[in-house]
C-alpha cells in the first residue's frame, strides 16, 4: 500500500523509512479523515440557488405582466355586474308575490308545535327566531376599546397607534383597520406548550418561542395538520384517542 | 463551482428575489384604485335585507357520532356525503334526510370527503396520507365496512382536501401537508402531475384546500400554510399560474366564485378575502372584529349562486357570517338563528342549483339551510 502522508507518532512515514526511535513511542494520534467534498450538499445547494434564478426571471415577467394591467375597478365592475345579472334562490328578491322555495318548498309545512321549528313559507308560520343582535341605543361613548359606529356600538378596535411596549403575551388587538397597535417584530408566544396550547401569533419565525416544547413527544404516527401549532402526541402502539389536538 | 461561491450567488439571489417581490407588491398596490365594497356603494347598490325568518334551517341530518370534517353535494340528485371524526362517511339523500350508506373507513383520521360527479363513488383522505376511493354501488359487510375500490398513495404528508375534476369521474386533485398538489388519475391509481414540492416553484407550507374551476376544470386554486393561494394550470404542472398574496395567516380554505373569473378564501388571520384570477389583484377583504379583539379563524366558505352571498365559518362556537360580498358587510347570522349548530362549523357546500346550503359542525351534525321567506314588491 503506498504510503501517505500520515502521522505516526507525531511523526511522518514516507518509502525511503526513517528511524524510529526504539522506545517509548508515542500512542498513535489518527488524523480527522481528509475533507472529502460533500457532492450532496453541493448539488443541493446549486439546484437551489437554480430555483432562485428561475423564480427571479418569473418574478421579472410577472412585474412586465403588471404594468399592462387594468386597475381593480375594472375587475370590481365585471364582478358587480355578474352578480346583479344572475338571480339568487337565497336572496330576498324584490319580485311579484309569489313563494318560490324551488324543489325546497315541499319541505315547508306549518309549525306543528311550539317547540318544532318550522319553515316559514306559509304566512300562517310564526318562527321564533332571535333578532340579530344591536345595540338599540345611540351610542355615544363607548366603553373600552369599542367605538361608535352610527346608531350600534362597533366591535372594532380603537386602541391607540403608538408601538407596542414589548410584550410577554399575545396583544389582543388586530390591525386590521389600522387603528390598532401591533407587534410585528416581537414575539409574543407562549414559551411552553402543553396538550391545549394555542397557536402563536408570532410573526418572527427564528424566535425560539415560536416552536412548541412538547412536554410528551411526537412519535410520528401521522404528520399533524399545521403540526407548528399544537404538540401532537401519539404511542403507536396504542389508538390514539385525539393525535392531533387542535385541528381535532 | 465551490460550494462557498454557491453560498454567495445564494445570498445574491435571495437579496434579488426579496427585491423583486417587493416591487411587484408595490406595482400591485398602485393598481388598486378602489375595491368591491366602495366601487358598489358609489354605484347606489341596494344592500341585502333578511328577514328574520328568510334563511331557516330546513333539515337536519343526524348520524354522526364524531365532529363532522368534510361534507359535499353530488352535482345532481341532492346527495351528500360527510366525513367526521368517527371515522365514517355517510351519505346522505338530502331530501328525505335518510342515510343511503354508512362506510367504516380504514384510517379512521379523515379529513376531506367528495363526491365524484357521476355520484357512484366517493373519495376521502386524512392523516393516512393515502386517498381512498369508494364505489357505492359495493356491498358493505355487517360492520359496514365497504372494500376500498382504490387507493391512491403517494403524499408525503396528510390529506387535507379532494375534489373530483368537474365531469371528470377519472380524475381528482388532491392537496397535502406535504406542500404539494396532486392530480391522480383513479382509474390507475397513479400521479398524473405534482403541483409544487421541493424543487419546484409552489407553496411552502401545508396545502390545506383546493377548489377546481367550474367553467374551466384545467385551472384550480390552493390555499396554504404560507399564506398564500396559488392558481394551477394541470396543463404545466412546473411552477404556479400566479401567487396571491396579502392574508396574514394560513389560508384554510378556497373557492371558486361563480363566474369563474374570481375566488374567495378564508384565513386564520380572520378574514376572507377576494381575488381577481387574471389580474392578480384583491378586490375585497371581508373582515368583521369580534368583541374581545381577537381574530376568528375562517374554517370554510361557499357563495351562493350569484355570487352576492358569501358563507363564512368561524372557528368559536357555532358563528357563520352571510356577507354580502358587493357591500363588504356581515347581513347574517346563522349561529344566531333558531335551531343553529351548537359547535364549531367547520365545513360549507352550496348546493349544485344554488338553493340551499348544508352546513356541517364539531357538533356533529349537518344542517341544510334554504331560503324560506315571500319575496314581496316593495
Amino acid at each position: 500500500m503506498a504510503s501517505t502522508s500520515c502521522s505516526v507518532g507525531g511523526e511522518v512515514a514516507g518509502e525511503t523509512g526513517l528511524a524510529l526511535a526504539k522506545s517509548s513511542l508515542p500512542p498513535p494520534r489518527p488524523k480527522s479523515p481528509p475533507p472529502y467534498p460533500d457532492l450532496y450538499g453541493k448539488r443541493r445547494e446549486a439546484a437551489r440557488v437554480q430555483m432562485l434564478e428561475r423564480e427571479i426571471g418569473f418574478l421579472e415577467g410577472e412585474i412586465k405582466f403588471v404594468e399592462g394591467l387594468q386597475p381593480s375597478s375594472r375587475c370590481c365592475k365585471e364582478l358587480s355586474d355578474f352578480v346583479v345579472a344572475n338571480s339568487d334562490p337565497m336572496i330576498p328578491a324584490q319580485r311579484k308575490s309569489r313563494r318560490h322555495c324551488r324543489f325546497w318548498k315541499w319541505l315547508c309545512f306549518p309549525c306543528l308545535s311550539v317547540a318544532s321549528f318550522c319553515c316559514c313559507c306559509r304566512p300562517e308560520c310564526s318562527c321564533h327566531l332571535r333578532k340579530p343582535k344591536c345595540c338599540n341605543s345611540t351610542c355615544c361613548s363607548c366603553v373600552g376599546s369599542k367605538c361608535c359606529n352610527g346608531s350600534c356600538c362597533s366591535n372594532s378596535c380603537c386602541c391607540p397607534k403608538p408601538s407596542c411596549p414589548k410584550c410577554l403575551s399575545c396583544p389582543s388587538c388586530s390591525c386590521f383597520l389600522g387603528c390598532c397597535c401591533s407587534c410585528p417584530d416581537l414575539c409574543c408566544c407562549i414559551p411552553t406548550c402543553f396538550r391545549s396550547c394555542s397557536r402563536p401569533s408570532c410573526l418572527n419565525k427564528k424566535s425560539s418561542c415560536c416552536s412548541c416544547n412538547c412536554k410528551i413527544k411526537w412519535s410520528s404516527c401521522f404528520k399533524c395538520p399545521k403540526l407548528r401549532l399544537c404538540c401532537c402526541f401519539c404511542n403507536c402502539k396504542n389508538t390514539c384517542s385525539n393525535p392531533c389536538c387542535l385541528a381535532f | 463551482m465551490s460550494v462557498s461561491e454557491l453560498k454567495e450567488r445564494h445570498a445574491v439571489a435571495t437579496e434579488t428575489v426579496n427585491s423583486l417581490r417587493d416591487k411587484l407588491r408595490q406595482r400591485r398596490l398602485q393598481l388598486l384604485d378602489t375595491d368591491v365594497a366602495k366601487y358598489s356603494a358609489a354605484q347606489g347598490r341596494s344592500p341585502v335585507k333578511f328577514g328574520a325568518t328568510d334563511l331557516v334551517c330546513c333539515r337536519t341530518l343526524l348520524g354522526h357520532t364524531g365532529k363532522v370534517y368534510s361534507l359535499d353535494w353530488t352535482p345532481e340528485r341532492n346527495r351528500i356525503v360527510s366525513a367526521s371524526q368517527d371515522g365514517r362517511l355517510i351519505v346522505w339523500n338530502a331530501l328525505t334526510s335518510q342515510k343511503t350508506h354508512a362506510i367504516k373507513l380504514p384510517c379512521a383520521w379523515v379529513m376531506t370527503c367528495a363526491f365524484s360527479p357521476n355520484g357512484q363513488t366517493v373519495a376521502c383522505g386524512g392523516l393516512d396520507s393515502v386517498c381512498s376511493i369508494f364505489s357505492l354501488s359495493s356491498t358493505a359487510d355487517k360492520d359496514g365496512t365497504v372494500p376500498v375500490s382504490r387507493t391512491l398513495s403517494g403524499h408525503r404528508g396528510y390529506v387535507s382536501c379532494c375534489q373530483y375534476v368537474p365531469n371528470e369521474d377519472a380524475h381528482l386533485i388532491t392537496s397535502s401537508g406535504d406542500q404539494t398538489c396532486v392530480l391522480w388519475d383513479v382509474t390507475t391509481g397513479l400521479k398524473t402531475s405534482v403541483f409544487g414540492g421541493e424543487f419546484q416553484s409552489g407553496h411552502t407550507g401545508d396545502v390545506l384546500s383546493v377548489s377546481i374551476s367550474g367553467s374551466n376544470p384545467n385551472w384550480f386554486i390552493s390555499g396554504s400554510c404560507d399564506t398564500t393561494a396559488c392558481l394551477w394550470d394541470t396543463r404545466a404542472a412546473s411552477r404556479a399560474v400566479r401567487t396571491f398574496h396579502g392574508h396574514e395567516g394560513d389560508v384554510n380554505t378556497v373557492k371558486f366564485f361563480p363566474d369563474g373569473y374570481r375566488f374567495g378564501t378564508g384565513s386564520d388571520d380572520g378574514t376572507c378575502r377576494l381575488y381577481d384570477l387574471r389580474t392578480g389583484h384583491q378586490l375585497q377583504v371581508y373582515h368583521q372584529a369580534h368583541g374581545d379583539g381577537e381574530n376568528l379563524p375562517v374554517t370554510s366558505i361557499a357563495f351562493s349562486a350569484s355570487g352576492r352571498l358569501l358563507f363564512a365559518g368561524y372557528a368559536n362556537n357555532n358563528t357563520c357570517y352571510v356577507w354580502d360580498t358587493l357591500l363588504g358587510e356581515v347581513v347574517l347570522d346563522l349561529g344566531e338563528l333558531q335551531d343553529s349548530h351548537k359547535n364549531r362549523i367547520s365545513c360549507l357546500g352550496m348546493s349544485a342549483d344554488g338553493s340551499a346550503l348544508c352546513t356541517g359542525s364539531w357538533d356533529s351534525n349537518l344542517k341544510i339551510w334554504a331560503f324560506g321567506g315571500h319575496r314581496r314588491v316593495t
